[in-house]
């Protein structure tokens, strides 16, 4: 009676408009779970699909008719037959049809016929994402071709790719603006000079790791609409490469240089030059030295926010024109800089109030005196990373905690001079999502307790080799119930109690238990049958859980899609059951397995080789296993790691 | 007696002195002979035509013959409209005629030795009847003894020429043994001697002091320059290779001499070409014991031991070779003659672009040369030459490719067929598709077609793929079978 009066007030459209508020995947679900109408709504307006598991692939595209964006990137046995079953039913194809955006992601198993068949199937496909699908050339990416109406291309690491692959796209999808070819490794000058010519839409360009030469930049400097250059360590681009830029690309914004090993920092002088509307420069382990000079021109650029020179060579002076002329800077990169003092980050600070993103990451030199500058001048500060910077004491985190109520993100990783005191004064960081405590052996449960009991957005804790024990997991498991990942690795006081607290964690899903000798099946047991969402899961070196606590898992942790099993005690049947069971099960690293027999790893790898794309195993089992197997992995474009 | 020594100097001394007289008889005298021959009447309008202008540029009539050569060489000589026209219509003749003797054919053979038996049957009849009238006309025989006299002098010359215009036919089969010691141009013009020429050979052997060898080629010429504008299109398809590197040369003709090796001379399996004559040998040493023939100096010891024989002789006279198929540009009647240097140049000149390509490559199966070196040097390549357009065009290397896709719209690189990965046909397909029409973008289920397209190279597949059905889902007819 109540529900009928509820549904007849809010109107499909009331209804539409509440489940587009709906941010969070969990709020949907709920919704979903109200009522039928509810459900309705819900899958008439979503838009976006990520498919986890390719048995219901089918079912879903038939419920959600309208989506336009299906990822398919987590989702095993994505491979030439179930594309074929896919496109041979009426309204799945419709879903395809309208289909804006797909991500083919680790989508290894797929080959050149089936993808072309599947592009050919989503006419306005406008993003395609098939990155890391190491096993694609130049014939896949002719399929990819097809899609001319292709604006985004995301192909990291699509290791077979060459100039030949490469100019099928050019020519094909001439309104490409986004493509990333970071690892394309065959790709060489001539196919970037090709793509420029081809594609004169070009707005965001990745060349990362590619071999590319100071040519490409000449191409690339022809492209009249780049906004964004990343070429992250293309170690045969020099200075002369970069001048082509100086005149070329103004409406460059963003730059990325970074361990390209050739340049000079007066090579970033000529593209600071040219271009006013620069936004964001990252140039880390690039240059041994920052040049004054360099920092000289910045002045000019007014909308600058980002700047990212880890590893480079830095004086006092440089922050001194950083904070005069960069006011407006954002983010600011240090790690690994050598020459960082108090001084010039208090000088820093002075000027660029601004800053919401801040790494210090081992600049050893820095103590309270520079945190509390930092706090006390960065009110909007929102990520700040502080990994081994030791002289930090619990003073300085107390001004962090007093001043910086935005902070999302710290990391104090091997910052000995954190403790209980410091981890109070931090939980007053009500927003924290991520806090990094690994290595510092001064905290404790008591510590931790403040943490859970005031931060309880926190999405991520690392606690990797801390003090941290059962108490300080229950307090955790009651307060921080958003918590995704966790990093529990060598905290040896953490029990089978402590394990099967974390099963309360609800959304859990990446655990790292390496070297817990104190669990047993037991606590995994109860941990596996609680925790649905578990996705990833560590047990190296966990020699106390015995077979049963694996077959809990197999049987329990159905979302299982890496697991890390070196050194544990599991035998042929569980290792088996497990690889069999684990319909979602992605990555297995499977080194030193001492109670499995080869007999035992090629049964469990032929349970898995349909879904499985990366596999760790012993160097010596590579002659041991058949060749049968080992061909059909790598026919499945799954990639084994020999130990 | 007297009077006839004395009309016999008449005619002697009138057809000496004026020159003018005698073409026009011959011409008058022309048709019946012509009509003996084809019995057809545009000749005789023809001939009649000669006639006309025969007595008008009668003058010029003795260099014009010797000039013909230049002539065909050069077009833009300053001859007259008329004397063209003439040549023209003489040219028109004489390739009809000449057309059908070069090669050896008994049967045309048999047509000539009968026809000069008629001939000679009929000249029989004719002296017969003067020796009847002698008797009888006895009033004023001067005009008349003349007449009778030039008329059996023409029909006698016209006998002879075709007597020798029909042994030449048979030249080819016995110029080896004639090429030693008549000169080269004389060798190479005599196998084409025509049968049937006009008068005027005949009558220059007579009266002016150009050779007889030299009159045929003069033949020759003329049906070269008709040949060309039929066989003009042939120059087009000439491939271009390294004779046209000497195009920058520019000689001016006339300062060098023209040889023209024979077809079968030039495909013979010859390596060592006599410089002199063009005769090949396969050894030097028979070419060193063959050069004797040419002349004492060849014999010295130093000559006949030695190989280089050009380094001691005198300043020779520039050589260039002329290609002996009629109409092309290397052929020394083509308008723009362009000579080639070496006897080597003629060879893969007239292989490459006259001869059928029998010369399989053994790896692609497709490529075809006509000269062994090509195919050798292609297969050095061949297989290596991966680097193929959409077009069907093929690089040597990736930059040219790539510079070819990115001058065209629409090109991209082919994917080569992999042996180990199965079937190519889908991409290939695709590219296909692309090219030739956008169908194949919008389609909806192509995989049926493309799955079972096996290594689809060649295009024939690939039509074959665009013409099935499932790749002829427009967009239009499935929003139709969906919205209903």
């Amino acid at each position: 009676m109540s529900s009928e009066s509820i549904l007849s007030v809010l109107t499909e459209d009331l209804l539409v408009r509440i489940n587009d508020k709906l941010n969070d995947e969990l709020d949907r679900k709920t919704w979903r779970l109200v009522c039928k109408e509810f459900l309705r709504v819900e899958s008439l307006a979503r838009k976006t699909l990520r498919v986890l598991r390719v048995e219901y692939l089918s079912v879903l595209l038939r419920k959600y008719s309208n989506i336009d964006t299906l990822d398919l990137s987590v989702c095993p046995c994505i491979d030439d037959g179930m594309v074929s079953l896919l496109l041979s039913g009426e309204s799945e194809g419709w879903a395809l049809w309208k289909l804006k955006s797909l991500n083919l992601g680790r989508a290894t198993g797929l080959k050149f016929s089936a993808m072309e068949m599947l592009i050919r199937a989503c006419p306005f496909l406008e993003r395609l994402d098939v990155s890391y699908c190491c096993g694609f050339g130049d014939r896949e990416a002719a399929a990819i071709s097809c899609a001319g109406g292709l604006r985004e291309l995301k192909m990291d690491k699509c290791l077979g790719v060459s100039d030949v692959g490469l100019a099928k796209i050019a020519v094909r999808c001439g309104r490409l603006e986004r493509l990333s070819l970071k690892w394309c490794m065959e790709i060489s000058d001539l196919g970037i000079d090709l793509l420029c010519k081809k594609c004169p839409e070009l707005k965001h360009l990745d060349v990362s790791y590619l071999k590319v030469t100071s040519e490409s930049l000449r191409s690339i400097a022809s492209l009249p609409k780049l906004e964004v250059l990343a070429m992250v360590a293309c170690p045969l681009v020099d200075d002369f490469g970069l001048q082509f830029l100086e005149n070329a690309c103004p409406l460059l914004q963003e730059i990325d240089v970074s361990r390209c090993d050739c340049l000079s920092s007066s090579s970033l002088i000529s593209v600071i030059r040219g271009h006013s509307g620069l936004r964001q420069i990252s140039a880390a382990y690039c240059f041994s030295e920052l040049s004054p000079a360099v920092l000289h021109y910045l002045k000019d650029l007014k909308n600058m926010s980002t700047i990212i020179i880890n590893g480079a060579c830095v004086s006092d002076t440089v922050f001194m024109t950083m904070s005069r002329y960069c006011r407006s800077l954002a983010e600011i990169g240090l790690s690994k800089c050598i020459g960082v003092t108090n001084m010039g980050i208090i000088q820093l600070v002075s000027g660029c109030i601004n800053l919401k993103i801040l790494s210090l990451i081992c600049c050893h030199s820095i103590t309270d005196a520079a945190i509390s500058a930092i706090a006390d001048s960065c009110r909007n500060l929102v990520c700040l990373k502080l990994e081994s910077c030791n002289m930090i004491t619990e003073k300085g985190v107390e001004q962090l905690g007093s001043h910086c109520s935005l902070l999302e993100e710290l990391d104090v990783t091997d910052c000995s001079g954190i403790n209980d005191r410091g981890l109070e004064c931090l939980s007053r960081c009500s927003r924290l999502v991520c806090l990094k405590l690994g290595l510092c052996a001064n905290i404790s449960d008591k510590g931790l307790f403040y943490i859970a009991s005031d931060c309880s957005k926190l999405h991520e804790l690392d606690l990797y080799r801390t003090g941290i024990g059962d108490d300080g997991l229950a307090a955790l498991s009651s307060g921080c119930k958003k918590l995704k990942k966790l990093n529990l690795s060598y905290c040896n006081n953490i029990t089978d109690r402590g394990i099967k607290l974390l099963g309360y964690l609800e959304e859990l899903s990446d655990v790292e238990l390496r070297g817990l000798g104190k669990i047993t099946s037991v606590g995994l047991t109860a941990f596996a049958a609680k925790c649905k969402t578990l996705a990833d899961l560590d047990l190296k070196h966990c020699w106390n859980i015995d077979d049963k606590g694996f077959w809990a898992l197999a049987y329990y942790s159905q979302n299982l899609r890496q697991i890390n099993l070196s050194y544990c005690n599991i035998s042929d049947m569980a290792l088996c059951m497990m690889m069999g069971n684990l319909t979602r099960l992605q990555d297995a690293k499977l080194v030193l397995l001492k109670n499995v027999t080869v007999a035992g790893f090629e049964l469990a790898l032929r349970a898995c080789c349909v879904r499985i794309k990366k596999v760790k195993l012993n160097a010596s089992l590579r002659f041991m296993l058949t060749e049968e197997i080992l061909g059909i992995l790598h026919a499945r474009g799954c990639i084994i790691r020999w130990d | 007696m007297d009077k006839k020594d004395r009309l016999c100097q008449e005619t002697w001394a009138k057809s000496s002195s004026s020159g003018n007289e005698l073409p026009k008889n011959i011409s008058t005298e022309k048709p019946s002979f012509i009509n003996f021959n084809f019995n057809s009447q545009q000749y005789e309008q023809k001939w009649e035509d000669t006639s006309i202008f025969g007595s008008r540029t009668n003058s010029s009539f003795q260099e014009f013959n010797p000039q013909s050569e230049t002539q065909s060489l050069l077009p833009s000589n300053p001859n007259d409209h008329i004397k063209m026209a003439d040549q023209e219509n003489s040219q028109i003749n004489e390739t009809l005629q000449t057309n059908k003797i070069p090669d050896w054919d008994p049967r045309a053979m048999l047509n000539n030795l009968s026809f000069l038996e008629q001939k000679i049957h009929q000249l029989q009849d004719l002296v017969h009847l003067i020796v009847g009238r002698r008797g009888q006309v006895l009033g004023r025989p001067d005009e008349l003894v003349t007449q009778q006299q030039q008329l059996v002098t023409a029909d006698l010359t016209s006998i002879i020429v075709q007597l020798i215009s029909t042994a030449g036919s048979l030249l080819p089969s016995v110029k080896h043994t004639l090429s030693a010691t008549t000169t080269p141009v004389g060798q190479l013009g005599g196998i084409l001697f025509p049968s049937g020429t006009g008068m005027n050979n005949s009558v220059q052997q007579q009266h002016s002091s150009g050779s007889k060898v030299s009159d045929q080629s003069n033949q020759m010429d003329v049906t070269g320059n008709c040949g060309t504008e039929q066989n003009y299109s042939i120059e087009e398809h000439e491939m271009k290779d390294e004779e046209d590197a000497e195009e920058g040369e520019n000689l001016p003709p006339g300062s060098y001499e023209i040889l023209q090796l024979e077809k079968e001379e030039i495909l013979a399996p010859h390596t060592h070409f006599c410089t002199i004559c063009g005769k090949g040998f396969k050894r030097d040493a028979n070419l060193r014991m063959h050069m004797r023939g040419h002349g004492d100096e060849y014999k010295t010891p130093a000559a006949l031991a030695k190989p280089n024989k050009e380094a001691s002789s005198e300043p020779v006279l520039i050589k260039r070779y002329s290609c002996p198929f009629t109409g092309c540009k290397r052929n020394k009647d083509h308008k723009k003659f362009q000579p080639l240097k070496t006897i080597l140049c003629v060879k893969n000149h007239y292989k490459r672009t006259h001869c059928d390509k029998s010369y399989t490559c053994s790896r692609c199966n497709t490529k075809k040369f006509s000269v062994i070196a090509d195919l050798k040097t292609h297969e050095k390549h061949c297989g290596k030459d991966k680097w193929l357009c959409s077009c069907g065009t093929t690089f040597s290397r990736k930059d040219k490719l790539f510079g070819h896709i990115a001058l065209f719209q629409g090109h991209t690189p082919a994917i080569p067929p992999d042996e180990t990965k199965g079937p190519a046909g889908p991409s290939d397909k695709g590219d296909e598709n692309e090219v030739a029409n956008k169908v194949g973008s919008i389609n909806y289920s192509f995989g049926s077609g493309g799955a079972n397209g096996t290594g689809a190279q060649n295009v024939m597949d690939v039509k074959g793929g665009v013409d099935d059905p499932a790749s002829y889902f427009s967009p239009l007819n499935f929003d139709t079978c969906n919205f209903g």
